[in-house]
């Protein structure tokens, strides 16, 4: 879904502006200051305009899949003839059909996120906290480039690298740990399996939340770092004590929105995993991969007729219930623990202390790159 | 203008010496005499100007892109838009709505399509006519094994997972003399539809109907196993892992090796040829309108093959016989009439492996084009 850093600015501002939002009157400082001109009012028009739009079309999207999945949802997948061959062959109904499905999906995310979180966030402490400022700003370059590699590129590499790759691995966690349910049955001897799946999709997740988490850790007051080391901390013990408190929310945030791309992933999965429409707990294996959402429509939209195509946009409307759910609850998480809290504000405060080392100052605004934008300034802070 | 006439039969000229230079001797001989023919068209292709819009059936795509070269190269002012990434499903969907001059598609028109097709196309309905045929190759990967002849009960049999290892009876029994590892077989197949899979599908319940009880289906029918997406999917799948088998469409397969499949019911174990494609292909299929006049669509009985490739792939255009515009009319029966000229399949055995269609197909080909208006 999200593919290129443009997204990722957009989906980053969105997050830390519900943290700034509460009782930011912006308004009212605007007219208290100058007559309005018209390009005041075309830019206020465009930018409403923009906002609406976009409220627009995801509405449109909305609507336009729950009316195409009605028919499929509502038919008899028992006797519709339409239903009864090819892809949806075999299915009582919408939600046996649908069901497989949407465990696949988030079990496969799950389990790139688990690969991907851990590596991004330590991507992002070392720029943030020890890195050497040249490195840290080429790194982050190169991470926020990660993001732009189409995924079918990903997915290609996933067939022709991570497969045979992965081989020898495979055949050792089956043989040695094949007792654990992840690692049994009969291991892959192609490697199109959900491991080689989910290690594709955590390199997908990592600029994503490298880039946010990064963020974030820049954003942790000086104050309490320096306090910390001023308490014998050790660095490691500082960035536990000072860094990781603050950044609690900001990171559970980056791996929601992470969660997000991986849910909606595609082309990859659809190219590296062999899949089957069950519940699986299996990575290691051929025949016994769930599947995901996504994949499933690319895979089978082109040779559906005009019902099973119905019943693969209703699958896709799951697939966006689901998203929504999950940035609902990355919303909660945030406004409930976020620096816009209640019980934050008096950290929030000494936040806004400049940082006292010049060597920060610079390093932010190298690290930054097109996220810059999005860090929560001074002048939006209530009184 | 008479300069740009000899231009253009010099051209076609050209392009089927080099479509007829790579074939063997004796096939070459019977186009050659149909090419100089076909070389007067009755209508001047370099006239034509227009765009057609097609898309399906992904296993026709090399070959389209062979005959939009060709024809092309002709009619400089036509353009040619095949969108294989359709599959002949969403081939026939579209055309049914309207959108294409003529869709590609793997298995013809079904009863409840060919009713549709009334509607769009008005009272003179759609045609299906044969296009493209090829093959289903079976291909395999097995270190040290690099010959392989299997029986259609023992291919049946690995599909549907009774023979799990490669050293079973069955298979030691096709091929004497061959050491066999006791490794498991992983069968690699398609995950998504595909009108490959609904050819493969057809052999398997034609030849072993008691073994093999799945119906014919453009979805692979078992779970379990290795499902790759495509074609392509499947031979890099088949290629770059151990003990895997799996089945493709001729014009994928590339370099990957092939098992020799049993004909008939007999000792005889063939591998893909184009002229063993036709052969079958003669053999095996009768016209069985489905109720339009002009209708090609064609049952392939595959049991009735005792000579050639034990599984041909056939592929279909279908149009309408009432086009909306009389240009757009003359454009695709100018294209189809040339695909299914003896020059066309030619072109197609040359750059995409196809096995040219026998003569009296194309000679029913041309008479149902004539109705196209």
């Amino acid at each position: 879904m999200s593919e290129t850093p443009a997204d990722l600015r957009v989906q980053t501002r969105t997050t830390s502006s519900t943290a700034n939002r509460p009782g930011a009157p912006k308004g009212s400082a605007r007219t208290g200051r100058t007559k309005s001109r018209p390009a005041d009012a075309i830019f206020k028009g465009l930018s409403t305009g923009a906002a609406s739009l976009i409220m627009a079309i995801l509405a449109g999207v909305a609507i336009f899949l729950i009316i195409k999945a009605i028919p499929a949802i509502t038919a008899n997948w028992t006797t519709n003839p339409q239903l009864t061959t090819g892809v949806t062959q075999g299915h009582s109904s919408f939600w046996t059909y649908v069901a497989p499905l949407i465990w696949g999906t988030i079990f496969v995310s799950a389990i790139g996120l688990l690969i991907g979180a851990p590596i991004a966030i330590g991507i992002a402490l070392f720029i943030s906290h020890y890195a050497p400022r040249r490195v840290a700003g080429i790194l982050s370059y190169i991470v926020d480039l990660l993001a732009a590699v189409p995924s079918i590129v990903f997915g290609l590499w996933g067939i022709f690298v991570i497969r045979p790759f992965l081989l020898p691995l495979t055949a050792w966690l089956n043989h040695h740990l094949g007792w654990i349910p992840f690692f049994s049955g009969q291991p892959s001897t192609t490697g199109s399996t959900v491991l080689a799946g989910s290690i594709v999709l955590a390199v997908m997740v990592i600029p994503i939340i490298t880039a946010i988490s990064r963020e974030i850790f820049l954003q942790t007051p000086r104050l309490h770092e320096e306090a910390a080391l001023a308490m014998g901390a050790t660095k490691w013990e500082m960035i536990r004590l000072a860094v990781f408190p603050y950044a609690r929310s900001g990171m559970i945030s980056a791996i929601l929105l992470g969660l997000g791309r991986a849910l909606g992933e595609t082309m990859a999965i659809a190219l590296i995993v062999s899949p089957s429409l069950i519940f699986s707990l299996k990575i290691l294996t051929d025949g016994r991969n769930s599947q995901t959402v996504a994949a499933n429509i690319a895979l089978n939209f082109p040779d559906a007729n005009d019902l099973q195509r119905d019943a693969l946009i209703g699958t896709g409307l799951m697939l966006f219930v689901i998203s929504f759910v999950v940035n609902l609850v990355a919303r909660v998480i945030v406004d409930r623990t976020g620096p816009g809290a209640k019980g934050r504000k008096a950290k929030r405060r000494s936040a806004q202390l400049p940082p006292s080392d010049p060597s920060t100052i610079l390093l932010t605004d190298d690290a930054a790159g097109p996220l810059h934008t999005s860090r929560p300034t001074e002048g939006s802070q209530p009184a | 203008m008479k300069l740009k006439n000899v231009a253009a039969v010099g051209v076609i000229a050209l392009v089927s010496a080099i479509a007829l230079s790579s074939c063997s001797s004796s096939t070459t001989a019977t186009p050659k005499a149909t090419a100089t023919k076909s070389a007067a068209p009755t209508v001047d292709l370099s006239t034509l100007s227009g765009t057609i819009t097609s898309g399906g059936s992904s296993a026709q795509a090399n070959a389209e892109a062979a005959w939009t070269a060709a024809f092309t190269s002709v009619a400089t002012g036509v353009t040619i838009n095949y969108d294989k990434s359709q599959g002949s499903g969403g081939g026939v969907t579209n055309w049914l709505a309207g959108s294409y001059d003529f869709a590609g598609t793997d298995s013809a028109l079904n009863p409840t399509q060919v009713t549709s097709a009334a509607t769009t196309c008005g009272a003179g309905g759609g045609l299906d006519l044969p296009v493209y045929l090829s093959g289903v190759a079976i291909i395999f990967n097995l270190p040290g094994v690099t010959k392989l002849n299997l029986d259609s009960a023992t291919i049946a049999k690995i599909f549907n997972k009774t023979i799990t290892t490669w050293n079973d009876p069955a298979i030691q029994a096709d091929n004497p003399g061959v050491t066999l590892p006791s490794d498991s077989i992983t069968p690699v197949v398609r995950a998504d539809g595909s009108g490959t899979t609904a050819n493969f599908t057809t052999y398997l319940s034609e030849t072993q109907p008691s073994t093999w009880t799945y119906p014919v289906s453009t979805a692979w029918p078992v779970t379990g196993e290795s499902a790759q997406q495509g074609g392509s999917g499947v031979v890099s799948t088949v290629a770059a892992g151990k003990d895997t088998i799996g089945y493709a469409d001729q014009s994928s397969v590339g370099t990957a090796t092939q098992a020799a499949i049993q004909l008939g019911t007999g000792k005889t174990y063939v591998k893909y040829s184009a002229a063993g494609a036709t052969k079958a292909f003669q053999a095996s299929a009768t016209t069985a309108s489905n109720g339009t006049t002009g209708d090609l669509t064609q049952k392939i009985d595959v049991t009735k093959i005792t000579s050639g490739y034990p599984i041909p792939l056939l592929s279909y255009a279908v149009v309408c016989t009432t086009f909306k515009s009389a240009t757009q009319a003359k454009l695709t029966n100018a294209y189809l009439g040339f695909i299914d000229s003896a020059n066309g399949q030619a072109v197609a055995a040359k750059n995409a492996g196809a096995a040219p269609l026998p003569a009296s197909i194309l000679a029913d080909v041309a008479s149902s084009l004539k109705s196209v208006k």
